[in-house]
Order: structure tokens, then C-alpha cells, then sequence
């Protein structure tokens, strides 16, 4: 009965099955409401069927982009992991949706792409690396251009630039955002009782790439680690869902941290440095030679004598 | 706001008791206010109402301008200016005057989110609806929102706005949606809000909150406003808790100074008519 169902998202990295925050959410809902998905993990959205990610292609309804037409789209083929919820909890569902797209997600857009250090060291460093050649030097700067025009557009505010100010505004409101969620989760293992709902992949989309991308500004993960009972929800259902990538992780390199990456990369850094004055001594010396600024004498002056004796 | 300015200006709003002069100002009410300014400026209305403030009304063409960021209403007290409803809520509950201190931790949390989700799909609904349907776009947005000014600023400012707020739409996601669409995110919001009120009288039981006042100011709004059509209204009348919570409120706090047709100054919820 079910169609084959295939998912477009971006790759994963630091323990997460994708780095995108829509695309975690739309992950892990199928994985909630037990959808038969075959997931392509890409990191060239002009491969997506739709030209961005996350997209669903299905043979019924044709390819679908954002992450709530996907879900809904999911629950058209009878994969709905709300379908316990009460008409009211349904109700707080939209709210609390509300909630992390006026309030949090700013912050996390910030935080990733606008935040000058964090943009540099981690996010375009990471997109850079993982993006195939020669898309690499154009798609970060593009994204980040597009992350900025939103973040200005939700705002309301066409001028702002990113400072102090704006940061601390932002991460305020992401404060009380973290804040209301975890007083709203409590003691229990998701948000409406012991088995997961749309609401709890929304906000685990959300959290997760906080939790685990490790950023040099980490004013806001502080924030996140201090609510523990949030955390713990992110840990749970990474473990409960996402076993594999758990196993993954500690075999991924944390490339961020500078002198870690040196001591990584230092055989080949060493090699690449050789090799690399060796071409250039070679080079420089094979340009000499051929211009006539080095002559190189031979001891073989006889040769030369016939030489000239030929010549005569 | 930045946080210094913020803590500076409760201070001064704390040590000053609310005067007699507090001014509300908005968009001229009869030729220029569009059906999301003259919502959030009758929730606003509705707001300090339930708190027992007074506040005289002011309708200005220059409104969004004199505004401190950009959006109406906007309310003069003592020598500060405070604009939107969620600045205003914190600027009164430095002065003392709060609704929401009676609800618990997980209540605050629901109400705040309530809140957002009105903002993020009732507002944002009826700001694609003036300005991204083409029809309403043509025949009242723009004639409306340019009626002060005389050519060309008149077509400069309109089209300004609406290409600012498409913009926008096209950032959230809004742009490939359809006006059924909108219409269907309107219906499921206001069924969430209903399911939430219930049959209580107001969402947190028996006392109003800003959450019923931001709603109120909504939904009256898009109930008595007449567009090109009147499928926004058929929808939310479907919803009968939420026609007589809007009654409701309206016959607690507006009815009692509203003689006949006259527009008396801070008393008057109606809506202007579009003909």
C-alpha cells in the first residue's frame, strides 16, 4: 500500500543524522510515525527533486518541499504519529509550533549564520568541505546571504546588521523560548505523554543541532545544557531513534577545535609541505636553467672542444 | 530595545504611576487602516481595558512613521513611547498592572504560545490576504493605505509596502500558498483556539489575559470588516465559542460607553467599514 517514499536531506555530522534543522525534523518524524522512507543524505540541493531541502518525493502527490506540507504529506498516506493526541493537545501542537518559529528559530539562525565566528570556523568551513567542487565556493556565501534577508524579514527590520545588541535581544527571547518549552515537557519523556508526536520532532529539529554542534559562541548551547530535562529529551530520542549515528559519533573527528585538527592532520600536513616547496624549488630551478641565468657547467671540456671543432 | 535601555525605561515606568493622558495612536480609522493594523490596534484597546487603564485614541496618518519600530499601535505615556502589544504588556507590568500573574508556570508557557501562534498564522494570513491577493491588493489595500498622500507618493508607498510584505511571505514560506489555502490555516487556528477556550469564559477560566485580548482583537476585527469576499468571516463564524467570547468581551468592555453611532474617543471598537 505504501508508495515508495524517498526523502531528499542533507548529510549528517557531530552525532546527528542530518545538520539542517528541517531536515532533522522531517527525519525524525518519519521515524515516529514508522514511515518506510529511503533517504538519500546529499549535500547538493540542486539534486533535489524540488531544488532545495528537505524534499519528499512520492509517486502519488509528486515532490513536496517544506517540512510541515511533508509531514502532512506523510499523514495523507496514513503515517501519522499524531493520531493519539486529543483535539486540545493537537491545539497546543500549533501553538508550541508557533512558539519555536517566532522565537527560537531567529536565534538559531543567528547563532549558525550570522554570528561572524561561528559562520566562519564551523558552518561555512563545514559546508565547504562537505559540498562537491566547484559548488563549494558558492553555495555557503549564498546561504549565508539568504539566512541574513530572512533573518531581517522576520524581524520586520530590512537594515539590521549583526552586532551585540541584536545577539543579546535574539538570544533573550530564545532564553524564555527554551525555557517555556521546559517547564511545558516537565518530568515526562516526550511532550504529550510516553509515545512521540509531531510536536516532539519540531522541537528536537530545533534543539539537537545546538546540543551537538560544537560552536565557538556558546552562549545559547549554555542556556540549552543549564534545562536538563531538555536535554535529556534530545539524548533520549537520538538513542531511541538514531542508534547509528549515536555509534558514529565518536568516531567523527571534532575538526573544530584547531590544535586537534593539526595533531589530525599533521602526517599529511607535513607531506603536503614537502611536497609542495619541493614543485616549487623545482620549478624556480627549471625556470633558471632555461632563461640562461644557471648554466650548468659540465666537467667535460672535451666535449665541448669537439663541439667547437665541428663547428669548424 | 537593547537590554540597558530596557532596564533603564522599567525603572522610569515603575517609579511613575500611569497618568490621565496616555495616548493610543494608530492610522485614521475611517479612510486608512487595514484590517492587520486596526487588529492589533483594537487588541491593544482591549488590553489595557481589562487592566483598567485609560487611554485616549489618536488617529494619525503619519502613525506607522511616529512609531518607534515601524508597526501601530503605539501608546504615549508620561515621555515614553511603547509600540506593539508585547512591549506594551512588559511597559504596564513594570508599572504594576499585570493579567497574567495568577496563572502557573506551564499556564504562562500555553499562553505564550497561544500568543505566537495567533501572530504567526491569524496575522500573517491577514497580511497575505491584503496584500498578496491581487484583488483585495488592488481594490482596498493600496487605495486605502496611500489615501493621505497625493500622487506620486501615493503609488510609491503602496507599492513599497507590498513588495516589503511579499518579501517577507516569500521568507516564511507563504508565497507558493494559495488563497484557499490561507484560508484553510485560518480555520485550523481558529479550531485550535477553539478547542483551547472550550466553554470556559475566557482561555485561562475566569479572569481575561492578554491572550484574550490579542484574539478578541483578531477576531472582531475579521468578523465585522467587509472585504472583497466573505469567506475569512464564514470561517471564523463557524466557530460559535468564539463568536459569543468575542460578544463576551465586547458587552464587558466596550458596550458600556458606546452611544448610538457616535465615535467617541478610546470607546469605540468599531472596525472601519469598507465600502
Amino acid at each position: 500500500m505504501a508508495a515508495c517514499m524517498e526523502l531528499y536531506c542533507w548529510k549528517g555530522d557531530w552525532g546527528l543524522p542530518s545538520v539542517d534543522s528541517d531536515c532533522l525534523t522531517v527525519l525524525t518524524y518519519a521515524k515516529f510515525a514508522g514511515a518506510p522512507l529511503k533517504v538519500h543524505k546529499i549535500t547538493n540541493p540542486w539534486r533535489s527533486p524540488t531544488g532545495s531541502l528537505p524534499a519528499l518525493k512520492t509517486e502519488d502527490d509528486g515532490s513536496v518541499s517544506q517540512p510541515s506540507k511533508i509531514i502532512i504529506s506523510l499523514r495523507k498516506q496514513k503515517y501519522n504519529a499524531d493520531y493519539d493526541l486529543s483535539a486540545k493537545e493537537g491545539a497546543d501542537t500549533l501553538a508550541f509550533v508557533s512558539l519555536l518559529e517566532e522565537k527560537l528559530l531567529p536565534a538559531l539562525i543567528y547563532a549558525l549564520w550570522v554570528d561572524a565566528k561561528n559562520y566562519v570556523d564551523v558552518t561555512r568551513r563545514w559546508y565547504a568541505e562537505n559540498i562537491s567542487f566547484p559548488l563549494n565556493f558558492l553555495l555557503p556565501n549564498r546561504f549565508h546571504k539568504q539566512q541574513l534577508e530572512k533573518l531581517q524579514l522576520l524581524r520586520g527590520d530590512p537594515m539590521l546588521e549583526p552586532g551585540d545588541e541584536l545577539e543579546k535581544e535574539l538570544y533573550r527571547e530564545a532564553f524564555d523560548c527554551m525555557t517555556l518549552l521546559s517547564q511545558r515537557l516537565g518530568s515526562h519523556k516526550f511532550f504529550f505523554g510516553d509515545s512521540p508526536s509531531s510536536l516532539d520532532a519540531y522541537v528536537f529539529g530545533h534543539l539537537a543541532p545546538l546540543l551537538k554542534i560544537r560552536l565557538p559562541n556558546r552562549k545559547l548551547q549554555h542556556h540549552l545544557t543549564s534545562l536538563e530535562n531538555l536535554q535529556q529529551f534530545c539524548t533520549n530520542i537520538l538513542h531511541l531513534y538514531f542508534p547509528s549515528e549515536v555509534k558514529e559519533s565518536p568516531s567523527c573527528k571534532p575538526s573544530v577545535r584547531s590544535d586537534s585538527s593539526d595533531l589530525d592532520d599533521e602526517p599529511h600536513k607535513r607531506r603536503n609541505q614537502i611536497l609542495s616547496a619541493l614543485v616549487a624549488l623545482g620549478a624556480m630551478l627549471g625556470y633558471a636553467v632555461i632563461t640562461g641565468i644557471v648554466t650548468i657547467k659540465r666537467a667535460q671540456t672535451q666535449a665541448a672542444l669537439e663541439g667547437e671543432e665541428e663547428e669548424d | 530595545m537593547s537590554l540597558a535601555a530596557e532596564a533603564f525605561v522599567s525603572q522610569i515606568a515603575a517609579a511613575e504611576p500611569w497618568p490621565e493622558n496616555a495616548t493610543l495612536y494608530q492610522p485614521l480609522n475611517d479612510d486608512q487602516v487595514l484590517l492587520s493594523d486596526c487588529a492589533s490596534s483594537l487588541a491593544v484597546q482591549a488590553y489595557l481595558k481589562m487592566c483598567g487603564l485609560p487611554v485616549h485614541l489618536c488617529c494619525r496618518a503619519n502613525a506607522e512613521y511616529m512609531s518607534p519600530s515601524g508597526k501601530v499601535p503605539f501608546i504615549h505615556v508620561g515621555n515614553q513611547v511603547v509600540s506593539e502589544l508585547g512591549p506594551i504588556v512588559q511597559f504596564t507590568k513594570a508599572k504594576g498592572h499585570s493579567l497574567s500573574d495568577g496563572l502557573d508556570d506551564v499556564q504562562r508557557a500555553e499562553m505564550k504560545a497561544y500568543m505566537e501562534l495567533v501572530n504567526n498564522m491569524l496575522l500573517t494570513a491577514e497580511l497575505y490576504i491584503q496584500w498578496c491577493d491581487n484583488a483585495t491588493a488592488a481594490e482596498i489595500t493600496r487605495p486605502r493605505y496611500s489615501s493621505p498622500y497625493s500622487w506620486p507618493l501615493n503609488y510609491i508607498l503602496a507599492y513599497q509596502k507590498q513588495w516589503e510584505v511579499r518579501r517577507k511571505m516569500n521568507a516564511i514560506g507563504w508565497a507558493g500558498k494559495s488563497l484557499e489555502q490561507v484560508y484553510e490555516d485560518v480555520s485550523q487556528c481558529c479550531q485550535a483556539l477553539s478547542q483551547r477556550l472550550g466553554t470556559q469564559p475566557y482561555f485561562f477560566n475566569k479572569q481575561p489575559t492578554e491572550l484574550d485580548a490579542l484574539v478578541f482583537g483578531h477576531l472582531f476585527t475579521i468578523l465585522t470588516t467587509r472585504l472583497t469576499n466573505d469567506e475569512l468571516g464564514e470561517r471564523v463564524k463557524s466557530f460559535t465559542n468564539l463568536l459569543s467570547f468575542c460578544r463576551r468581551i465586547e458587552q464587558n468592555y466596550f458596550e458600556e460607553k458606546r452611544p448610538c453611532n457616535q465615535k467617541v474617543a478610546g470607546s469605540n471598537p468599531d472596525p472601519p467599514r469598507y465600502h
